[in-house]
């Protein structure tokens, strides 16, 4: 006799219809092996919520409870931190390297006055990096002089002769721009790149793309904001909501994602 | 139950960015995720809260990316337990840090029956808790579920048992009702 296992499990999970005839009969009468799988194992799909859901609804319902501001406060903190999925990412620095050979550089567009300044409202970005029909993430890795790569951390100490290599993972394909701010600065456009979908190293038409930061010091942000194919993001559009304008972030076309680095005073400061 | 459809509106907004949507959806969805966690009685209560936020910061994440509103809470509370069990058998030593038990993946959770459908499943399961013989595993299903009030650890107390026994008699149970379930679903709502 045949019972659940992982491989029953997706088969199910599949609709397969050999399965689903199988299982419709052989789970009509209680049967230990299988309910101590599935006790065991979670899916198909969200069954275990769906489980949960309606266990948890045999209690008296409760009174609406008031906001746990500690415990929201607590999960606002962690949304708010750069986030890699490291299932996702792997051996960063490795994959990076491979396609190091080309690093072009990505010219300053040195700007007027027509950027914003950011406020504070603007630093809540942790969820609204991921708002949008396209989602995207980001990992960063900085090619020091002598050629190493390390992957950084957000906020990490960088030299002003690394250069900085940027990674994304997006949802869909699109475009996106890539701004950075310096300390007291307005945010500057560096440049506009076409994402594909999945990981990718960020290239522009003449390959690998990376942020020079000779001549940097101190703290400096780097936001890559992307729309979905056919939604061309404006520079100034883009800019109005990096300040943060309201609650709602241009109908959710928009995904942000940003990263800080802190660049040690180097002995050539500007 | 009833307010499955007022959760959805809550996530759609919250998908397209208003970041109140996220402590609407928190405050109506932490009490049941908090209820979910009382029945892992190896969970001390440091352990639950930071479950009950490895949970939210998960889902608020992937949120976006969720493409039935409606399945929300199913959805949520799968990785709830997903992340609790990871936890548990992390203490167990069973897993490996790096180890992790995969979440349903947003893009592809089905929509969910409507309410009605769950009327009727909750009704099945509270005749199938009707007819468990008296004894302990029909009394520990009682008091955590039906009159839901204590938690597993209390429950042991209470029943005089270790803690672990009180989660394993409820996983049995649970077990059972998922098979049921399930039944039900590959009997009817895949075809
Ligand atoms: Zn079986």
């Amino acid at each position: 006799m045949r019972h659940l296992d992982d491989e029953a499990l997706s088969a199910l999970a599949r609709r397969e219809p050999e399965a689903v005839k199988y299982f419709r009969e052989h789970l009509a009468t209680a049967c230990e092996a299988c309910e101590g799988f599935l006790a065991t194992h979670s899916g198909p799909d969200v069954l275990d919520g769906q489980v949960d859901a309606v266990l948890l609804a045999l209690a008296p319902p409760r009174t609406d409870a008031p906001l746990d501001e500690v415990g929201f406060a607590r999960v606002r903190r962690e949304l708010r931190k750069p986030h890699l999925d490291t299932r996702r990412w792997g051996l960063i620095a490795g994959a990076v390297a491979a396609g190091l050979l080309a690093i072009i550089v990505v010219p300053r567009l040195r700007q007027g006055g027509s950027g914003v300044e950011l406020g504070p409202a603007s630093q809540e970005s942790g969820v609204k990096g991921q708002v949008g029909r396209i989602a995207l993430e980001l990992a960063v890795v900085a090619k020091g002089s002598d050629g190493a790569l390390r992957r950084l951390d957000p906020d990490t100490l960088v030299d002003s002769d690394d250069v900085l290599l940027l990674r994304y993972h997006a949802t869909e394909a699109g475009t996106a721009l890539l701004f950075q701010r310096r300390a007291d600065e307005e945010p500057q456009l560096l440049g506009t790149f076409e994402l594909e979908a999945g990981t990718h190293d960020l290239r522009g038409p003449q390959g690998l793309s990376g942020v020079s930061l000779e001549g940097e010091s101190g703290p400096l942000t780097l936001w890559l904001a992307a729309s979905p194919a056919g939604l061309e993001p404006s520079p100034d559009e883009v800019k109005r909501v990096l300040v943060g304008e309201g609650e709602r972030w241009e109908q959710g076309t928009l995904a942000v994602t940003r990263f800080d680095v802190r660049v040690r005073s180097g002995q050539n400061p500007r | 139950m009833g307010s499955t459809e007022g959760l959805a509106e809550w996530v759609r907004r919250a998908a397209s960015g208003e970041t109140s949507a996220f402590s609407e959806l928190y405050r109506r969805t932490r009490p049941l995720v908090a209820r979910l966690m009382a029945g892992f009685a190896p969970l001390d209560s440091d352990e639950v809260e930071d479950v009950i936020q490895e949970t939210f910061v998960r889902a608020f994440r992937a949120l976006p990316r969720l493409k039935e509103a409606g399945a929300f809470e199913a959805w949520l509370l799968s990785i709830a337990r997903n992340r609790a069990r990871t936890r548990l058998e992390r203490k167990a030593s069973l897993r490996r840090l790096e180890d992790d038990i995969s979440d349903p993946e947003p893009e592809t959770v089905p929509a969910l029956p409507e309410a009605l459908q769950l009327e009727r499943d909750i009704e099945v399961v509270r005749q199938l808790i009707s007819e468990l013989p008296d004894g302990e595993e029909k009394r520990t299903v009682q008091l955590f579920y039906i009159e839901g009030e204590l938690s597993a650890r209390e429950i042991a107390e209470q029943l005089g048992v270790g803690k672990s026994a009180v989660t394993m008699r409820l996983e049995r149970f649970r077990g059972r009702i998922k098979r049921e379930l399930l039944r039900r679903v590959l009997a009817g709502r895949w075809e």
